[in-house]
């Protein structure tokens, strides 16, 4: 067998491998965040199915599966139908770039040469930024479709935040590309070998902040889930949506939370790197997975801990806050780079 | 905005104090109780649903059918037929309480002159058939067995006279008499159905 087709079954087998396997992470990662959020708040969380209660994502998978699906009589159908898709597509994108393991030479695998990553791109972060820009549409069109009043809000408001908080999250960004000289991930991590001191945190610990707070915007999630927010718009985007539809989007969430830890752990934490070079033993993929499930729980932690933050918060903490700070961490970052070199 | 409200919010102090409190509820002890794995114990005086005391002697209710009950009773969900025994004892012939109207105010234990109606530990009424509620003496006596230790006779000191100090956690073990089957046990259900969800369910 040459070296070109063991790549292409390698390929095939990396392309449907890995998105199983965020699956059933996500499955997994829905019933802890329902566990955690009882241990947050000192009850026991979901116990009855499966032992702990760990078989609870399939219960609910299987209630959501048996609802009705139910289309608003005036909704848009087509668009309301695609928007769920729309979110977690992108998603599911970004994974394709991210790398799990040593890519290049030093890795073997029945005597072929096996790249821990689907596809070695050059412009990744771009990529990931321009992707990453397509699943708000998901969110806007999904409260555009729904011919509802809340729907409609909660969907321009996910918009409007969005774009607030792309522009931190881009310019946080760029402060690690010119560390790494490239805008592959595989460069980038690559950049941050050695021990955790080498980890692009250390010199870049304001963008990387900057960079977790604007994910959590990006995510929708407590304290940024202004276009869910229950109190004032029953559900926001998802008012209309019920079943296996409704079931979607939270999956999506669910999935983004997965790509996003790994996208904070590849740009910022050394990726699938270990901490300390002795424990380079271990596995790359098995470090990445660590790292995700540490950033998977801070976001957990952050949900049940901090309340939502109020819209006029939201948007001068991104416009006068984090974007200003981006835009200096940037300037810096290219100062120290083109003395030190 | 001063310095110090910059340094505040930058190094997130307020939000790392909140995390602390989340994150100590996550590692102590929970204060769930799985209901229907794991029960509260009741306190003494817990006006569960009523019981008919009898007398150890005779086997026969305690009751003498003074008819105080029904008359305190602020629902009027008890209903009390009387009749002579052989013996020429006061004893009633019928003796029904309609819980759907009762509102487990106690009022009828504590006017009962001999102690013969009690009110019990069991708490758990649901049922299928609204006919259910409507208790007879058969069923009341069976009852019995889920009352307050110190009401029903007992030899000087045996009784608990003082209340523990909280809710204590018991765990459930089917058929115990301590348990709440209490309504399903009794012998005189209408067939087919039963007062209580307990176990038998």
């Amino acid at each position: 067998m040459s070296d070109p087709i063991a790549q292409l079954i390698f390929l095939i087998i990396k392309a449907i491998l890995l998105p199983v396997i965020i699956v059933m992470m996500v499955a997994f990662i829905i019933f802890f965040e329902r566990k955690f959020a009882g241990f947050f708040q000192g009850r026991v969380g979901p116990t009855y199915l499966g032992p702990w209660g760990s078989f609870q994502s399939f219960g609910d998978i299987f209630k959501l599966l048996s609802k009705e699906d139910l289309i608003p009589d005036k909704a848009d159908k087509p668009v309301f139908r695609m928007a769920p898709y729309l979110i977690f597509i992108p998603a599911f994108l970004v994974m394709a770039v991210l790398p799990f393991g040593p890519v290049g030479g030093e890795a073997n695998l029945f005597g072929y040469r096996f790249d821990y990553v689907i596809a070695n791109f050059d412009a990744a972060l771009v990529l990931f930024l321009a992707v990453g820009a397509i699943s708000v549409y998901g969110v806007v069109l999904a409260g555009w479709s729904s011919n509802s009043n809340f729907s409609l809000i909660g969907g321009l408001r996910a918009g409007a935040q969005m774009v607030s908080y792309e522009l931190a999250m881009g310019f946080s960004v760029v402060g690690v590309m010119l560390m790494a000289n490239s805008m592959s991930f595989v460069d980038i991590v690559n950049g941050q070998a050695g021990n955790f001191w080498n980890w692009y945190f250390i010199p870049q610990v304001v963008g990387g902040v900057i960079f977790f707070i604007a994910t959590l915007a990006e995510l929708n999630r407590t304290p940024f889930d202004l276009a869910e927010a229950e109190q004032e718009l029953v559900a926001g985007y998802l008012t209309e949506y019920s079943g296996m539809r409704w079931g979607l989007f939270l999956f999506a969430e669910y999935v983004n939370m997965v790509v996003i830890s790994a996208i904070m752990s590849t740009l910022y934490f050394g990726g699938w790197r270990a901490p300390l070079e002795v424990l380079d033993f271990i596995p790359g993929p098995i470090w990445l997975f660590i790292k995700i499930a540490a950033f998977i729980f801070l976001y957990m932690w952050i949900r049940w801990t901090i309340f939502r933050y109020r819209y006029n918060q939201l948007m001068s903490i991104g416009w006068k806050v984090l974007l200003p700070l981006s835009i200096l961490n940037l300037a810096v970052t290219a100062v120290v780079i083109a003395i030190v070199g | 905005m001063g310095l110090k409200d910059v340094v505040k919010k930058g190094t997130f102090v307020d939000i790392l104090l909140g995390m602390s409190v989340t994150g100590t509820y996550f590692v102590t002890d929970k204060v769930t109780v799985e209901y229907p794995k794991e029960k509260l114990q009741t306190y003494p005086r817990f006006r569960g649903v009523h019981a008919l005391l009898s007398d150890p002697d005779t086997g026969d209710t305690k009751c003498v059918a003074c008819m105080l009950c029904p008359t305190v009773c602020p629902a009027q969900c008890i209903r009390v037929i009387g009749e002579q025994t052989p013996e020429g004892r006061s004893h009633p012939a019928e003796f029904e309480i309609d819980l759907s109207r009762c509102i487990f105010c106690g009022l009828c234990e504590e006017v009962c002159p001999v102690a013969a109606i009690v009110m019990t530990k069991v708490y758990e009424l649901a049922t299928y058939d609204k006919n259910d509620f409507l208790l007879d003496k058969e069923w009341l006596m069976a009852n019995a067995v889920n009352a307050h230790k110190e009401l029903v006779a007992l030899p000087p000191g045996a009784g608990e006279t003082r209340p523990p100090a909280g809710p204590v956690k018991i765990a459930g073990t089917p058929g115990a008499p301590v348990q709440a089957a209490g309504l399903a046990a009794g012998p005189v259900s209408p067939p087919g159905t039963s007062v209580g969800v307990g176990e038998g369910n």
